[in-house]
Formats: C-alpha cells, sequence, structure tokens
C-alpha cells in the first residue's frame, strides 16, 4: 500500500510518497506558482513516475499547506503545523522545538516527548522574515536566491535590516548598496534580522531554549547562512532534515498512512 | 438610513418568525430588542445620550433617556455596507489605521452624520481610554456636555462609596438636562428588574455549563455586554428568560447547541464583529462549541432597590477589565474551570490594551492549567485588515493540537 503527502504551500508544492513501512520511495518539489491544480497534478505525477506506481494504486493521500483544501480524492486535510511536527517525528526523533520557515509563514513548534504539538507560534499580520522576503531580498541585492545562503562568508559587522516591512527593507538594502556597503555584510544583517525575529516567535511558547533539542524545516532551512545566524541567536544547534523543504508533505503521507489504518 | 436599517431588521425577524413560529429563538427575539434600540436612537422623538459601556444604563431608562455605550453602535455600523467606509472616513479624518476599530468607526460614522446627536453624554473612565477620548471627541463634534464618571481600580469601600457619589451625581445632571428628576418609585422598580434580570441570566450560564452544553457559538455572542443596555426594564428579564427556557428545553430533549460536541471553548473578550465563518467552521470541522465568552458572567451581588448607588457602583467595579491583570486573569481561570474548557481562543484586538496588553500573562497562567490558549491578531472591527485564510490554519491548528492533547477534565 502507498501513501502521498501533498503540501501545497505559497512558493512550491511538495509532494512524498512512502509505502507501509515508511518507507520514503519518492519526493518531488515544484514551484507553485498560480494555478495550484496544475503545479499539484505536476508534483503528483513526478513521485508517481519516480517510484514506478499508477494513481490507483495510492491508497490514500492527506494534503496541507495553505492549499490543502483544494487537493481532490484527498482523505482529509490536515494544517502544516500538525504535518511538519510529524514529519521532523520520523526524521529526527527528539525534537523538542521545530522551526519552519516557509514561503509566506515563519513557525515555531513546541513538540512533548511524543512528537505531539504542545503549543505553536506563527508569524502574524506579514511575511516578512519568510521566503518571500528572502525572494525580495535577492532581487534587490540582484543575486540568485540559491547563491544567496553563502554571501555571508567572512562577514563579522553587527549591521542589522531595521526595517521588517519587505518593501522598506528592500529599500533600506537598495541603499546600503549605494553606500558601498559589501554584500557579505548586508546579506549577514538580513540573515540576523530573520533570526531576531525567530528568536522572538519562539520565545513566545518557549521563554527558555537552551540546551533544547531544536530542528529546523521549510525551504528557508537550506539557506545555510540564516540557519547559522538562527543558531548563533538560540546559542544552540539547529538540526536540519535531509530535504527539509518536504518536511510537511512527509509528515500528511504518514497521517494519511496512520489514519487509513486507523479507519 | 440607519433607521430604516434597524426597521427592517425587526420586521425581517418578526415575517420570518410568522412564517415559521417554530423559528422562534431566544437570539432572534434578543435581536428584535436590539433593532428596537436601534430604532430610538435614530428616532426624533426620543431623549438620546451616548454613554461608556459601564454606565448604569438601569438609570438612564429609567429617567426616559435612550441611551448606548457608542462601541455597541460601531459593532452595528460595520457589519453594515457602509462600514468600511466609515473607518477610512476615521483615517482621512487623522485617526491612526491601527487604533481600535470601534473608535475608528465611531468617528467616521460621527462625521458622516451617521450618529444621532444626543442631549449630553457620559463617559466612563476605564476599561477603556480610549472609549473615553471618543466620548470626549463626540462631546466637542455635537457641542454637548459630557459627564465623565472616574471608576476606580479597587472594590474597596473607599471606591465603592467614591463611586455611588458619582453616579448621584450623574441623576442629577441627567435631571438637569431632561428637566425630569428621578421617579424613587420608577428606580425602585427598574433596579428590581435588574435584580430579576441578573437571577435569569445566571441561571442561563449556569445551564451553558453543562456538558454537553446547550449553548452553540452564537447563541450568546456579545451576550453580557449587550444586555446592561436593557438593565431595568422588563425587555432584559423577558430576553434572558428567552434563553432559559431555550436552553432547558434543549437539555431536556437532549440536544446540545453544538450537536456531537466534542471539544469546549472560551473566547477572550471581543467577538468579531463583522460576517466571518469562523465559529461555523469550528462548529462543523471540529464539533467544537463556544461555551463561553470572557464577559459572559455575572460579578455582582443584588442590588438593594432602596439604595442602588452602593449596589450599582459595586457591579461597575467587579467588572474583570479593571485593574490588574491578575484580576482578570483569576476571572479567566475561573470561568476556564467551571465551563471545563478544552481551549481559549484570544483575538488579540488590534489596537486594543485589553487584547494584547495581557497576552503572554493569560498564556501562561492558562498553561499552568492544563488549558492552551490561541493569540490570533485580529482586527475584530476591521475587515481589511482580517485574512481568513492566516486565521483559519492557524484556529485549524489549535484544534488538531487540542484534539491530541485531552484537556484536565477529560483525563
Ligand atoms: S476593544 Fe479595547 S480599545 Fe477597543 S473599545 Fe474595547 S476595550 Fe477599548
Amino acid at each position: 500500500m502507498y501513501y502521498l503527502g501533498i503540501d501545497i504551500g505559497s512558493l512550491t508544492c511538495d509532494a512524498v510518497l512512502i509505502d507501509d513501512n515508511e518507507k520514503i520511495l519518492a519526493s518531488s518539489v515544484v514551484p507553485t506558482g498560480a494555478r495550484n491544480h496544475e503545479a499539484i497534478t505536476r508534483a503528483t505525477d513526478e513521485v508517481l513516475r519516480s517510484a514506478c506506481i499508477s494513481e490507483k494504486e495510492v491508497t490514500a493521500t492527506v494534503s496541507t499547506g495553505y492549499g490543502r483544501k483544494r487537493v481532490e480524492g484527498r482523505l482529509t486535510a490536515v494544517t502544516e503545523i500538525t504535518c511538519h511536527a510529524r514529519g521532523i517525528k520520523a526524521l529526527l526523533p527528539g525534537t523538542h522545538l521545530l522551526i519552519d520557515i516557509g514561503g509566506q509563514d515563519s513557525k515555531a513548534i513546541e513538540l512533548d516527548e511524543n512528537g505531539q504539538v504542545v503549543d505553536f507560534a506563527m508569524n502574524d499580520k506579514c511575511a516578512a522574515g519568510t521566503g518571500r522576503f528572502l525572494d525580495a531580498m535577492a532581487r534587490a541585492l540582484q543575486v540568485d536566491i540559491d547563491v544567496m545562503s553563502e554571501l555571508d562568508n567572512g562577514a563579522h559587522g553587527d549591521l542589522t535590516i531595521s526595517s521588517m516591512c519587505t518593501v522598506f527593507a528592500e529599500s533600506e538594502v537598495v541603499s546600503l548598496i549605494a553606500e558601498g556597503v559589501k554584500v557579505n555584510e548586508i546579506v549577514h544583517g538580513l540573515n540576523r534580522s530573520i533570526a531576531s525575529r525567530t528568536l522572538s516567535l519562539i520565545k513566545r511558547i518557549i521563554p527558555d531554549i537552551i540546551g533544547f533539542p531544536i530542528a529546523m524545516s521549510g525551504g528557508v532551512a537550506r539557506n545555510s547562512g540564516v540557519v547559522r545566524a538562527i543558531s548563533n541567536a538560540l546559542e544552540n544547534k539547529v538540526a536540519i532534515p535531509p530535504m527539509p523543504d518536504t518536511v510537511g508533505a512527509l509528515g500528511a503521507a504518514l497521517i494519511a498512512r496512520e489514519r487509513y489504518s486507523h479507519n | 438610513m440607519m433607521l430604516q436599517y434597524f426597521e427592517n431588521l425587526e420586521s425581517g425577524i418578526n415575517n420570518a418568525i410568522k412564517e415559521n413560529p417554530e423559528s422562534a429563538s431566544a437570539r432572534k427575539r434578543y435581536t428584535i430588542e436590539i433593532a428596537r434600540l436601534g430604532k430610538r436612537l435614530y428616532s426624533d422623538t426620543d431623549r438620546k445620550a451616548w454613554a461608556g459601556a459601564l454606565v448604569p444604563f438601569d438609570l438612564l431608562n429609567t429617567m426616559g433617556v435612550t441611551s448606548c455605550y457608542a462601541e455597541f453602535m460601531a459593532s452595528v455600523l460595520v457589519s453594515t455596507d457602509i462600514g468600511m467606509e466609515l473607518l477610512e472616513n476615521a483615517e482621512q479624518t487623522g485617526y491612526a489605521s491601527d487604533t481600535c476599530g470601534y473608535h475608528r468607526a465611531i468617528i467616521g460614522a460621527a462625521h458622516k452624520c451617521l450618529m444621532p446627536i444626543p442631549e449630553f453624554l457620559i463617559s466612563t473612565t476605564s476599561p477603556c481610554t480610549g472609549g473615553q477620548a471618543v466620548l470626549e471627541n463626540l462631546a466637542r463634534l455635537f457641542k454637548r456636555d459630557l459627564f465623565v464618571i472616574h471608576i476606580p481600580q479597587d472594590e474597596s469601600d473607599q471606591s465603592v462609596n467614591f463611586l455611588a457619589d458619582q453616579i448621584e451625581d450623574m441623576v442629577e445632571f441627567v435631571a438637569n438636562h431632561t428637566g425630569s428628576p428621578l421617579d424613587k418609585n420608577k428606580q425602585c422598580k427598574a433596579i428590581e428588574n435588574t435584580n430579576k434580570a441578573r437571577e435569569v441570566m445566571s441561571d442561563v450560564y449556569n445551564l451553558a455549563k453543562q456538558v454537553p452544553s446547550p449553548a452553540n457559538g452564537r447563541d450568546l455572542s456579545n451576550f453580557g455586554i449587550v444586555m446592561p443596555l436593557f438593565f431595568g426594564t422588563e425587555a432584559a428579564v423577558e430576553i434572558a428568560q428567552f434563553y432559559r427556557d431555550e436552553f432547558k428545553s434543549r437539555i431536556n430533549a437532549n440536544n446540545s447547541g453544538v450537536p456531537g460536541e466534542s471539544l469546549r471553548l472560551m473566547w477572550l473578550q471581543n467577538r468579531i464583529q463583522f460576517k466571518n465563518t469562523l465559529v461555523k467552521m469550528l462548529e462543523s470541522e471540529y464539533k467544537a462549541a463556544i461555551v463561553i465568552d470572557e464577559l459572559n458572567d455575572i460579578t455582582w451581588d443584588p442590588i438593594d432597590p432602596n439604595d442602588p448607588y452602593v449596589g450599582l457602583a459595586r457591579r461597575s467595579i467587579s467588572s474583570p477589565l479593571h485593574g490588574t491583570a491578575k484580576r482578570r486573569i483569576k476571572h479567566i481561570i475561573e470561568l476556564a474551570e467551571a465551563y471545563r474548557i478544552d481551549g481559549a481562543i484570544n483575538p488579540c484586538h488590534w489596537g486594543c490594551r485589553q487584547g494584547t496588553g495581557a497576552r503572554g500573562l493569560i498564556d501562561s497562567s492558562m498553561k499552568e492549567i492544563g488549558v492552551p490558549v490561541l493569540n490570533l491578531e485580529v482586527d475584530c472591527v476591521d475587515r481589511r485588515n482580517f485574512a481568513e485564510g492566516q486565521l483559519i490554519t492557524r484556529i485549524e491548528a489549535f484544534m488538531e493540537m487540542i484534539e491530541s492533547h485531552p484537556s484536565p477534565w477529560k483525563k
């Protein structure tokens, strides 16, 4: 029996296919774009093709992410908070705090010893410090988002980007470039700003985090510069699972398996 | 325009009841009474006053003054088609867009001549300093006298007497403006009505505590803060009785407010005042009932009809929104235990110190008794600041979380 998890985020649509033994058979990440249905079909087709499985053989599908209710034929839709928690429990058991920074949301999720969510906090009012924020900053710096993660190399300054509004931060970055501030210092400043925002989110649910097992999921976890800055701000190691952007989809697939067996 | 709105509201509900008498719910009867109050406020005949939320409306009703706290009218106005226009208007006249939406709506409505001009205004300095400022603004705009009641923050005898004296002065202020002194017999009757309403409301709340609760998430929304407008009148007693009868008959028929109730929630402070799908979603997808609103409680003793000012003063000071956060939290915890809730939702209404100031303390205190709190950041009045999809994700995640953690009462 095969179980499919689909995570429809604002930037990417991710799919993970597992078997009855919870073994990951295939995963895919495609851009969500403007049409959710096309992205869902593409991500699904990719995992099915790569695992050589037909759609009919999928026993149950669980969807998550902001477009979770747009997946046809799903067993159920579950929020990304629960799915990321379930996914990290499988990949990095014992995690006590999960930071998930995706396209337009950042979340701090507290887990108990069984990997169940006991509290969470999400960014409110705006998408500052998320994947979209980093995209806009990469544009302002005229660099590719994929190379941005190493661009802070060698920076040690204490520059921070004070504005967290994406539009204002973009003009702040442009002004810094005009003033001749080095790109690595600006990127370092951006990373520190994201880290300080993430820290505030975390402190809302866990005031004292020293020594806790911490992990990070979501697309931004691929950005090693941001992870370093968060780790420094927390004074704690932050573990990154393999394929951090598909943790939500994996969680959805695992929940599909559990709910199907339970029913 | 607003007169027409309230006339249509009343006739619409009356016609619906006439066509289908079975549909005559307590909520509908309560709404009819609100529509009647609205009609009187916008009529040319009644003496009118704008007031603060904790003014003793029992006395104003007795003295023939149709009155209402301005935030109540704001909540009605924002649910109409022109609501957003009013908020924009307030911002154009200099109100910051992140101040409390109730106050922006009032100021916008006043500038658009949609707030009836009162004979006078009476404000209370607590729990909302923003509301006090709004009434001062209205008094200047309408060129009318404002009587300010300073509400003390503790329940000492000295504070109670200080407030009781001010209530007495308020009666004199009203009499000077209307030309009719307070009739002591009418006052006595009014306080008896208030005490009766208090008793029946207490019964209603006790019935709502049952597991499963006869209340659904809409029955008693805004009830505890709107009912005082009718205090002193027979209408207040009747509305409360309708609710009591309805809840009793639901219990007798083994019907819960939310069929198959599985989760019980508390809503802190304000409800979202414009149409939205959140409460319905909680009920249909999670069988979750909002069984208690923070402001739906009787925190005061019956009032002596022959010497009411001390009792009225005690009632005003007893609001848990005065004083320290500790006092408010103690009250929230008592409600959480009495109603056996699984979780609480705090909308943290934009621009409100009551909604946001104590949120961390509320969170940690509730955690200590094993009840989680979901903090939203929602503007309960301004739908331009309402990201429904984002809110649904937070609420659904909270529901998933409390579904997997039995509350202390279920262990
Ligand atoms: S929501 Fe807060 S600021 Fe607004 S009227 Fe109520 S107490 Fe005052």
